[in-house]
């Protein structure tokens, strides 16, 4: 049972973390109908920002805003310069603008910091005694620090989108640009604030990935699987749906940790190749996702 | 975009001061300037043949990367189907080489066809799910693809060495007795290998979009539902080109097993060499013949002159610009760029039909 129990505790943390690089991605395409393959290096770029704080003295927790805030500042400029110029000209041009930006995040961030693994401060102590015991299964308190901010991440995120006529402008140009910008909604303002919405969410995940996700220090590399496992994730819950990349998350997480732990007879780590066949099944089967709302498409 | 006519490599300087004109396909203008551009292709690769063995081995790199990026522009540029992962077809091709060589002691050139089969049937398989997804969805799954691969190496160690690689050893890439090199001359026999098996993959892919199969393809980029009104299968299609594509990209791979002799899963095939292949393809021009040629260019060489100037993490940075800087301001790359301005200059139009002769290549 204790096994069981820290299986499950890794597992949702795990999940956490791709429940808010999944928001950020539903964040992207709810607005502007592209994945954004850079999410992820925008997040390792301004995770080697807080990183490089630390480094200077600065505390882990103070870090935090400003780097938000550039990752907001970052999206948004990425939205408005790079995207926004090709988007009328077709999906591939955006795409490749992302991957154009996903090579020359990743090169940046070597550029500046080296590609030597870098020790990430941990934000909470996660010493081997600092836990609490739940029926003889350890729960650390950085986990339930990570659970705490998706949380409150989703929340945020759901009030926005339902409370605020932020939220509603957000939506409408969600569902069809052209009616939204008829009435009165500028939409290029709004795409530009979702983008950098989306990549504020990834920085923040991003500074509470490194400490929690083995193998627990900061390298370039950071970032491929996990971007893989949250675009599994969104996938799986609807690409739209807040909703659906928080159980898309949570399944993903905690469906690798138990895969990871009692089918031991697929032998060694197989999880980016369970992440490719629940994409390939995903898709085929049921391309909305489990929360997604279908798209209709006229001739 | 659909240019299939004109003949970028050799006109422009010539009839620069003249202003626009028109050569007719298959006069004699015409017909000189093509013969020009194969002498000096010619010229150039027999240039490369009497290289030092780290300046060959750099053109056999571009040779063996035209081929890949050969093979990704039939599926992403010919017909719509964007592949992030085709690094992983470039992986198993080298796989299917290396394993078969050190394993079961096959002659290295024999397993070529092999590796064209492998990844064939792998690429029409990952093609499938291409068939009800496409544009973004389609990509993720070859992003997923890509990613994964390194992982399915590293699972069958017993068979693919895992983590450490595998190293085909010296002896067993020896050159076969008839074409003339002993083992020291190994890295010449790679070379003219790889420009042969190139001459023949554009040779190839020239014939495949000029005829009805390179039409159909466009016309599915472009419109599919145009494309399927007018008769054109597209399920079939779509498969197919992704096989083909996996194929010739998996003979790359395989060349390159030949050529570099150890092979790291975690090194050489992971999703960045996959999205270098991509990058190489939107620099030099999709769904252009010479595209590949130019991109492979690039993916060597500015990698190679940016490591002088730094770390190579500065080449990433350094294709990332040119990269969105080509997309900004020529949207067809490089080949594409230079084609539209050489149109300006002069155009090739087709020759006049005579009786009812079908079009001829030229």
């Amino acid at each position: 049972m204790d096994i069981f129990l820290s299986r499950l505790f890794s597992g949702m943390t795990a999940g956490s973390i791709y429940v808010l690089i999944a928001l950020a991605l539903v964040v992207v395409f709810r607005s502007s109908s592209t994945i954004n393959f850079a999410q992820g290096e925008f997040a390792l770029f301004t995770t080697y920002v807080a990183w490089w704080l630390t480094e200077r003295g600065l505390n882990i927790w103070v870090a935090i805003p400003p780097i938000i805030i550039l990752g907001f500042v970052m999206g948004a400029l990425a939205e408005r310069f790079l995207i926004r110029p090709v988007r009328k000209r077709d999906e591939t041009a955006i795409l490749i603008v992302a991957l154009g930006l996903f090579t020359g995040l990743n090169g940046l961030d070597g550029w500046i910091w080296g590609s030597d693994e870098k020790v990430f401060p941990a934000m909470f102590p996660s010493g081997e005694d600092d836990y609490v015991s739940v029926l003889g299964a350890r729960l650390h308190y950085d986990s339930i620090l990570v659970w705490v901010f998706a949380a409150a991440v989703v929340i945020g995120l759901t009030v926005l989108f339902k409370r605020t006529s932020l939220g509603l402008e957000m939506r409408a140009v969600a569902t069809n640009p052209e009616s939204a910008s008829l009435c009165g909604i500028k939409v290029g303002r709004i795409l530009t604030i979702s983008w950098g919405l989306s990549a504020a969410i990834g920085s923040l995940a991003g500074v509470m990935l490194v400490p929690t996700i083995p193998p627990g220090q900061l390298n370039l590399s950071s970032m491929f699987q996990v971007l893989i496992f949250a675009s599994a994730a969104a996938l799986l819950g609807g690409l739209d749906s807040v909703k659906g990349a928080v159980v898309g998350g949570m399944v993903m997480g905690i469906g690798l940790a138990m895969i990871n732990g009692y089918a031991t007879f697929i032998g060694g780590s197989f999880s980016l190749t369970f992440a490719l066949i629940l994409i390939v099944v995903v898709l085929v089967v049921r391309p909305t996702g489990l929360y997604g709302t279908r798209r209709l498409e006229r001739v | 975009m659909l240019e299939p006519r004109t003949e970028p490599a050799q006109a422009p300087a010539r009839n620069a001061k003249r202003g626009p004109r028109v050569i007719r396909r298959g006069s004699r203008p015409h017909t000189a300037m093509l013969g020009v551009g194969a002498v000096l292709a010619l010229l150039v690769i027999l240039w490369g043949g009497q290289l030092d063995p780290f300046n060959q081995g750099q053109l056999t790199r571009v040779a063996i990367f035209a081929i890949a990026i050969a093979g990704l522009n039939i599926a992403t540029g010919y017909i719509g189907l964007l592949s992030v992962g085709h690094s992983a077809f470039f992986g198993l091709g080298a796989y299917t080489t290396g394993v078969l060589v050190v394993k079961y002691e096959w002659d290295p050139l024999m397993t070529i066809p092999v590796a064209l089969v492998v990844c064939l049937v792998v690429g029409l398989l990952v093609g499938l799910p291409a068939l009800r997804i496409r544009g973004l969805y389609l990509a993720m799954v070859t992003l997923a693809f890509g990613v994964a691969f390194p992982e399915i190496v590293a699972h069958f160690d017993d068979l693919t060495g895992g983590a450490e690689g595998m190293t085909i050893r010296r002896q067993q890439l020896r050159p076969p007795e008839w074409s003339g090199f002993t083992l020291g001359e190994r890295s010449q026999w790679v070379y003219w290998l790889c420009v042969v098996v190139l001459l023949i993959v554009m040779w190839v892919v020239h014939n495949m979009v000029r005829g009805r199969y390179g039409m159909a393809m466009i016309a599915v980029r472009e419109n599919e539902i145009a494309a399927a009104s007018s008769g054109i299968n597209i399920a079939v299609m779509k498969t197919t080109a992704f096989g083909v594509s996996g194929a010739v990209t998996g003979v790359g791979g395989s060349l390159f097993a030949m050529y570099i002799g150890s092979l790291f899963a975690e090194g050489s095939f992971t999703l960045l060499a996959g999205i270098t292949l991509l990058i190489g393809l939107v620099i030099g021009g999709e769904a252009t013949r010479s595209g590949p040629l130019v991109g492979a260019l690039a993916v060597v060489f500015v990698p190679y002159y940016a490591g002088e100037l730094g770390q190579g993490q500065i080449a990433a940075v350094l294709f990332a610009v040119v990269l969105i800087f080509v997309i900004f301001v020529a949207p067809a790359g490089i080949v594409g760029g230079i084609a539209k301005a050489v149109r300006k200059v002069v155009v090739v139009t087709p020759r006049i039909p005579r009786k009812s002769e079908g079009t001829q290549q030229s």
